[in-house]
Order: C-alpha cells, then sequence, then structure tokens
C-alpha cells in the first residue's frame, strides 16, 4: 500500500516511512527486519503495530523515535528526515516532539519520588527544577495520579506505575507517542486500563499514537494497523462502509482517517450500558 | 454445436462457475484434475486427502460438481476399459483446453472475509508452483481485511465490572481470537512462500 492512500502523504503526515529497509547483525549473516517498508500516518491518529516477538515491532519504534537510522529509505518525523539532520538537531527535535514508552523499562532512581520521576523527563530543556516539579504534578494530576506524587515512585502498584511511566512520557507533551508492548502487563484489566488512558491523553494532547503489541487488543479501534513479520509491512486502513463495529451499540461514528479524532476523545465516557442490545442487526451500524 | 462452445467459454470467461457454495471444491477438483486425470472415485479421494475430513466430502457430491465441471466445460471425460476386466468401463476425467487459465483466474479471485479462510486453503492446496504471486496477493488481501475486521471491534471502554459488561467483552474476545489467529495464520503463509520462492 502506497503511503498516499493512507489518508495522508509526506507534506500532511506526521511519521511516514519510505522504502525503509533496516538490518540487523544475526551471527554471519544480517537479518532484513524491514525491506523496503513505506507508510505514513496523519497528525493525530491512532495506529497500531502488529507482529510476532521477534518481528521488528520495536525497530519500527526505535526508527520512528530517531533512535536507530535506517540503512536505506528515509523516516520522517514532521516532514523532516531524521538520518539528514545532525546528531544535536535530531536530538533537540526528537526531545520536544517524541516520546517513547517501553512498558518494561521501570527504573526509578531509589527513594525518588513520583513528582521527581516525571519531572526529569525535563531536565535537559532548561526549565528550572521548579517549573519541572509543577509541570509534572499537573501532567499526574491529569492522569489521576496527583495524590501520589510525594511517594517514592518504587513504591507504587503496577497500575500506577504505568501510569507514571505515561506522565513522564506526555509531560513534554509530544506529538508523537510511541508504545511499546502493553501486552507485557499481566493483568488484562491493566492493560485495558493504560491502553485507555494513552488514548484519552493523545486525544486530548492531539498527539499522534503509535502502540506497538503482538496482541490485536490494544489496536482495536486504530485507525489503521501496520502487520510487520519476516521483513514485510502490511497496512490496513478500515475501508468506510465496509467494516461493521462489534459489539454494536454506538451507532455510526466519524471513524477511520480525519474522523478519529473526535470519536475517540469520548472513549472514556462511553457508559457501561453501551453494547447492550448490541446483537440485534439494528445496532450493528454500517458505517457511512 | 457452436452455440454450446460459446456458451462453454462464455461461462468460463465471467467466471459463473466459481459462483456458489461449490465454487471451493470445484475449484480445488479442476486443480486435481489439472494435477493429473483421473476417474470420480480417485479424485474424490485424493480431494479428501489434500483438503482434510473438515470438509465432510462424499462421493457422490464430488460426481456432481465433475458434472458440473463438465457441463462448464472445464473438465471432459473419456469412458476407458478398466484395469480389472475388459467388460467394465470407468470414466475419467481430463481437463480442456479452458482449465488452466480457469484456475488461474479463480485462484486470484478475492475471497470475502465471509467466506472464509476454508476458500483460500482450497486454493492453496492445489495451487501450481507459477501461482506462488497469486497467493501471496490473496493472503495479503485477506490479512488486511482480517485486519481491518479487528480494528473495527470496539476497543474496551466500559471496564465495567457488570456481568453484562464482562459477557460482551468475552464474546469479543472470541472474534479477536479467530481474527488473530487468521492474520497470523495469513502471515506465516505469505512468509513460508515468500521464503520458498527467493531461495529458489
Amino acid at each position: 500500500m502506497s503511503p498516499a492512500s493512507n489518508g495522508s502523504d509526506q507534506t500532511t503526515s506526521l511519521l511516514a516511512f519510505e522504502e525503509v529497509t533496516r538490518r540487523h547483525p544475526d551471527g554471519h549473516r544480517e537479518l532484513v527486519v524491514l525491506d523496503r517498508a513505506s507508510f505514513a500516518i496523519a497528525p493525530g491518529l491512532f495506529a497500531g503495530v502488529y507482529g510476532a516477538r521477534r518481528s521488528g515491532k520495536s525497530t519500527v519504534l526505535r526508527l520512528a523515535a530517531g533512535i536507530e537510522l535506517p540503512d536505506s529509505g528515509v523516516v520522517r518525523i514532521g516532514g523532516r528526515d531524521t538520518a539528514a539532520m545532525s546528531a544535536v538537531e535530531r536530538e533537540r527535535l526528537l526531545r520536544r516532539e517524541v516520546s517513547l514508552v517501553c512498558i518494561d523499562d521501570w527504573h526509578p532512581k531509589p527513594h525518588e519520588s513520583v513528582v521527581d520521576y516525571v519531572a526529569l523527563a525535563l531536565g535537559s530543556e532548561g526549565a528550572t527544577l521548579r517549573q519541572a516539579r509543577l509541570r509534572a504534578r499537573r501532567t499526574l494530576s491529569r492522569i489521576g495520579l496527583e495524590q501520589h506524587g510525594d511517594e517514592p515512585a518504587s513504591r507504587l502498584s503496577l497500575g500506577e506505575r504505568l501510569r507514571a511511566m505515561l506522565a513522564r512520557a506526555l509531560v513534554r507533551e509530544p506529538s508523537l507517542l510511541l508504545v511499546d508492548e502493553p501486552a507485557v502487563i499481566p493483568r488484562l484489566r491493566d492493560r485495558e486500563e493504560l491502553v485507555l488512558a494513552l488514548r484519552d491523553a493523545a486525544a486530548e494532547h492531539r498527539a499522534t499514537l503509535l502502540i506497538a503489541s503482538e496482541e490485536m487488543g490494544p489496536l482495536h479501534g486504530a485507525d489503521l494497523v501496520i502487520s510487520i513479520g519476516g521483513g514485510e509491512v502490511n497496512v490496513a486502513v478500515p475501508r468506510l462502509g465496509r467494516v461493521v463495529q462489534f459489539p454494536g451499540g454506538r451507532g455510526p461514528g466519524g471513524r477511520g482517517p480525519g474522523g478519529g479524532q473526535s470519536e475517540r476523545g469520548g472513549h472514556g465516557k462511553q457508559s457501561e450500558d453501551d453494547g447492550e442490545g448490541g446483537h440485534g442487526s439494528g445496532h450493528e451500524a454500517r458505517l457511512p | 454445436m457452436t452455440a454450446i462452445a460459446q456458451t462453454t467459454t462464455g461461462e468460463v470467461a465471467d467466471g459463473m462457475w466459481m459462483r456458489g457454495s461449490a465454487a471451493p471444491l470445484k475449484g480445488a477438483l479442476l486443480g486435481l484434475v489439472l494435477e493429473r486425470p483421473g476417474h470420480g472415485y480417485d479424485l474424490a479421494n485424493r480431494l479428501n486427502m489434500r483438503l482434510g475430513p473438515a470438509w465432510r466430502l462424499e462421493a457422490n457430491r464430488v460426481y456432481r460438481l465433475l458434472d458440473d465441471l463438465e457441463r462448464s466445460g472445464l473438465v471432459r471425460y473419456e469412458v476407458q476399459p478398466s484395469k480389472h476386466g475388459p467388460r467394465q468401463l470407468r470414466t475419467v476425467y481430463h481437463p480442456t483446453e479452458h482449465a488452466r487459465e480457469a484456475l488461474t483466474r479463480w485462484i486470484e479471485t478475492a475471497v470475502p472475509r465471509e467466506a472464509a479462510r476454508s476458500v483460500l486453503q482450497a486454493k492453496i492446496a492445489v495451487a501450481r508452483e507459477d501461482d506462488a504471486p497469486r497467493l501471496l496477493e490473496a493472503l495479503k488481501r485477506y490479512e488486511r481485511d482480517c485486519l481491518e475486521l479487528s480494528q473495527a471491534l470496539s476497543p474496551p471502554t466500559a471496564l465495567s465490572r457488570s456481568w453484562r459488561g464482562l459477557v460482551i467483552d468475552c464474546a469479543r474476545d472470541a472474534v479477536d481470537a479467530q481474527l488473530k489467529a487468521e492474520v497470523d495464520w495469513a502471515r506465516r503463509t505469505r512468509q513460508r512462500i515468500g521464503e520458498y520462492v527467493a531461495g529458489e
């Protein structure tokens, strides 16, 4: 699928891969993790990367975060080629625009408070400690963790820890939020809550959200899904009018590229009763 | 005679023969006849071996399907003396000159998701080596269809602790699990065929 058919093109997309090839050493040989992969994601959309373990999902995220550079092809963030910038320029752009959250990666310093854990993400932005802590508290309260701000981060429960990580990723107000593998969270409820919080936060900040997972659950409702395997990507964009929502009950919504933003904001507010009677054909809304 | 030939060619050309619920079986049978002509019972056996017990094939049904294929002008039969004795005759089915092209068209016809993977399975079971690009394309499209349906599943929203919320979630999970299995199968199959082609 060409990048243009994802509802965005090179000039309007926030993140674009153009014929990206990436190889990793594999013993004496080289493993082609990505082979001329192309896709583009418009600003504000929710996209998923779906693939098995070791299929290259994390590589896609690291390329999108500018931590890795492609062996050939171009990765653009906000239209800018990550490989064409100087290292300093790249670091500055990525610090300002991109946050990468690896769910496995929880390493607070001993005795560090939750506020400081979050505020540290602002360390190199020239903010004073006071300003940084203020912004950290604001972010914490937005995701419902303000009452734990002064506790040591190491004492948080798993669910709280995930939200602290999310706050740390959001405090810089990135335009691209990358999340690696929510499926490592053992409790289904914690996982779903994290994904919901991510989507709400991304919608509120008008940030583009890219979640990589080996499960499809965290990617439900995505505007596009990039399936990856054997070095190849296969980009699925729901075609309007073809897809039936299940369970029904939400009625026709402004779904798909362009319509994703407004719809996403409402997810957290959906009532428990939604889905009731959704098995009747009248509720299985065919999208316009 | 000419009129009959025209009807037949027309039916092959517009793909009428590959419509209907029996299409996967007819397609697979045609593939087998192209591989090697055979009599009805032999073809029924081979079809059973190729597609597996889940299809619950009966020999009578296979004879009817062979008749259909014969009427569509894709196979023709010859009556030959049986090996078992000069007085016994048997009908051996051969592909016609339209068969090869018709199978190619069938393999590259899009598989709607409602029809489920079994149609794709039937195509793969009898595909020829030069069908590999068509299979790869069909699998890729199928994988995308399944992914799109999965995306259309409502994300977990209510997080309700009610029983109703739970059972709705579990029902959704059943669909998700099926789609995931389909996507994983399609991708694995693409990868295997791709590696085979690349290794040539």
